[in-house]
């Protein structure tokens, strides 16, 4: 990943007293990015996987779990959805206490409990 | 109509006109306050708002026709369209909102410092908008269409349908403002979801069997309504008859991976669902909020696949009912989008119709308001606001914006009174989710690149941004008019790929935008920009004022 380019002036957010060194946030935002990919990665393996089983795998949609309900039908019709939302509030969470651990830490001293 | 139809939509209406005027009381006339309801909109009121401003037609009519028309194809749709928010919290959200824009062509233009990029984003996002607003308009006059049966002023059912809405939504827009559209957005998802769920109650309490259903469905070859006959669905994969448990009723191998990557980059460049972000507190809260979006969109596509699973077994057994005679051909529905419509009927006789009606138009509303505000927004502030009036008052950017909801949505009107819903649904079985799966390709393959990279790569420059833009969305459009014109298969190969190009597409104005600024000696974002935009100092000053307010009053 390329450094945003340098400009004259303050990174200081609209002049408040928090304000960001933009060197951590350039490393706050690669590793945000590496978290970013990799939970994409994954999200594509469980988006691409259940199609592609049922082109190579004639157990996914053949075989039937319930009445006439195939594993490809469950996961289509609601698995995925489960697993959109767990990987979310993992990503989610994740991504936000990275934040917490790689921002702000140039920040005087917080003398409010 | 009967009374109870009637009802319904009155109902709906006064609820709308009335929300919209309580916070027309509370909107001053400023961009902050027309366009983003004072950026100050809560996390769960949001997530309903994004739900509802993504929920349309598509998704109420569309995802149960899919389903009911092509069986385990056609549940593809929901879930791209639930995906479609998965990469937005990844790589979106939080960055989206912490720049603090007021749309995404002026999220661009702030990231890219330039106007080009500005102006290239805004006939994107205008495009997209009206491809988008054209199958809500035919959804509002295929649902007046069934409902009412009955034209107003000399016009067809099924153009009034189209005026009605149109009017109704541009007038609830531009009284209510962002503020407003929040607010109908929020209550008008909270209805959808309820009535799914009060329709799957109603199946449950009769005894339905979800597993039992897909078998009673899958028991026989899949058969779909062509003119004034029944015909077996062709298997795509395999050739002979397709059954509804299994692939291959819709799509071959590419033309199920053009449709997933299609939905699931188009979302990221949907203007008005990505217009929703600037409205949060935070960018903490913003991606707080895509989580929400995630569980309630999901459980909501979840239910439309059941309900359209139920409603090919139930229309099927009850075909002989005298009021589905003229909506079925031996058993079989001429429109799959009036699956969930007859489904309300057949749970809760008339009155389930009415209510489901309404839901309809609620959905077509939710969703025409959120694009009409949309395109107001890219109008008033990014070309009157900061390209022709740049010294202009606070209201003029507002006042363009009100003007440009009603030039928007004639046109809209317009294009969708042209389209023959009749002629196109041989070609395209659910033709509202097709047609929304156009303005999803143009998003994802004009906007989407150019979002994810401004977002990710530093040294994207202002060029590449632009070259992107245009490539991206000429191929797209391109693709889609040689896909229309030569009647291209859209289930598979060349044609799939053309009729959902963004598989396409995007990788070549991803490519084009890296290539560009590569050769472009112009510097990528400035360190002002990118502090902005991934830092978090602006959210933890606001935590320290809120803290200190605390302390202060205990």
């Amino acid at each position: 990943m390329g450094e945003p380019r340098p400009t004259s002036g303050s990174a200081n957010h609209d002049g408040l007293d928090e304000f960001d060194a933009p060197a951590e946030v350039a490393a706050s935002a690669r590793t945000q990015r590496r978290i970013a990919l990799a939970y994409g990665l994954l999200f594509a393996i469980g988006v691409f996987a259940a199609p592609a089983l049922s082109l190579t795998l004639p157990w996914w949609s053949g075989a039937r779990l319930a009445g006439g309900m195939s594993p490809g039908f469950v996961v289509a019709a609601g698995g995925l959805y489960a697993f959109f939302l767990a990987l979310g509030v993992a990503a989610a969470s994740l991504a936000r206490s990275v934040e917490v651990r790689m921002l702000g830490t140039s920040d005087e001293e917080d003398p409010l409990p | 109509m009967s009374g109870l139809d009637a009802a319904s939509l009155a109902i709906l209406g006064v609820v709308a006109t009335l929300v919209s005027v309580l916070a027309w009381r509370r909107t001053r006339a400023t961009t902050v306050d027309f366009f983003l309801a004072g950026r100050q909109v809560g996390m769960l009121t949001n997530a309903g708002a994004i739900c509802g401003d993504y929920l349309s037609a598509a998704s109420f009519l569309g995802v149960a026709a899919a389903v009911y028309a092509s069986g385990v194809d056609g549940v593809w749709y929901a879930t791209g369209f639930a995906a479609g928010f998965v990469p937005v919290l990844l790589f979106v959200a939080a960055p989206l909102r912490r720049l603090g824009s007021v749309s995404l062509p002026d999220f661009l233009a702030v990231r890219f410092g330039s106007d080009h990029v500005r102006l290239a984003a805004v006939v994107a996002v205008e495009l997209v908008i009206l491809s988008y607003l054209v199958p809500q308009a035919v959804g509002s006059g295929l649902t007046w269409e069934l409902l009412v049966g009955e034209g107003i002023a000399g016009l067809s059912p099924y153009a009034t349908g189209i005026v009605v809405s149109t009017v109704a939504v541009s007038g609830i827009v531009i009284i209510g403002g962002m503020r407003g559209t929040t607010w109908n957005q929020a209550l008008q998802f909270g209805f959808l979801l309820a009535v799914v769920v009060w329709l799957a109650a109603l199946l449950w309490a009769g005894g339905f069997s979800y597993p039992q259903a897909v078998e009673q469905a899958s028991a026989a070859p899949l058969q779909a309504v062509v003119g004034d006959e029944v015909v077996e669905v062709v298997d795509r994969l395999d050739g002979g008859s397709a059954t509804f448990g299994e692939p291959g009723a819709r799509y071959g191998p590419v033309g199920q991976l053009a449709l997933l990557v299609t939905l699931v980059l188009g979302t990221a460049g949907l203007p008005h669902v990505m217009n929703r972000y600037f409205t949060a507190a935070s960018g903490a809260a913003a991606r707080t909020t895509t989580v929400w979006v995630i569980g309630l969109a999901g459980s909501f596509y979840a239910l439309a696949v059941m309900l359209g699973t139920a409603a090919r077994v139930l229309v099927a057994e009850r075909a002989d009912e005298p009021w589905l005679a003229d909506l079925t051909v031996d058993g079989v529905l001429r429109v799959p989008e009036h699956a969930l419509l007859v489904l309300g009927r057949l749970l809760a006789d008339t009155p389930g119709m009415a209510i489901v009606a309404a839901a309809a138009f609620a959905a077509m509303v939710s969703t025409i308001g959120g694009l009409l505000l949309a395109a107001s927004a890219s109008f008033g502030h990014d070309v009157v606001a900061r390209i022709l009036r740049p010294h202009g008052g606070p209201r003029e950017p507002v006042r363009a914006g009100q003007a440009a909801v009603i030039v928007v949505s004639v046109v809209a009107a317009f294009l969708a009174l042209i389209v023959e819903p009749s002629q196109l649904l041989a070609t395209f079985p659910s033709l509202i989710a097709t047609m929304v799966t156009w303005a999803f390709a143009l998003a994802g393959s004009a906007l989407t690149p150019v979002v994810l990279l401004g977002i990710w790569w530093p040294d994207a420059t202002a060029r590449g941004a632009v070259a992107g833009v245009w490539t991206g969305g000429a191929v797209a459009v391109g693709a889609l008019l040689v896909g229309l014109v030569t009647g291209a298969d859209p289930s598979d190969g060349i044609g799939a790929v053309l009729l959902a190009p963004a598989l396409v597409a995007a990788p070549i104005s991803a490519l084009t935008i890296v290539v560009v600024s590569r050769l472009d000696p112009a510097p990528g974002a400035s360190v002002a920009v990118w502090t902005r935009m991934h830092g978090t100092a602006h959210e933890r000053q606001m935590e320290r004022l809120a803290r200190v307010t605390l302390r202060d009053r205990r």
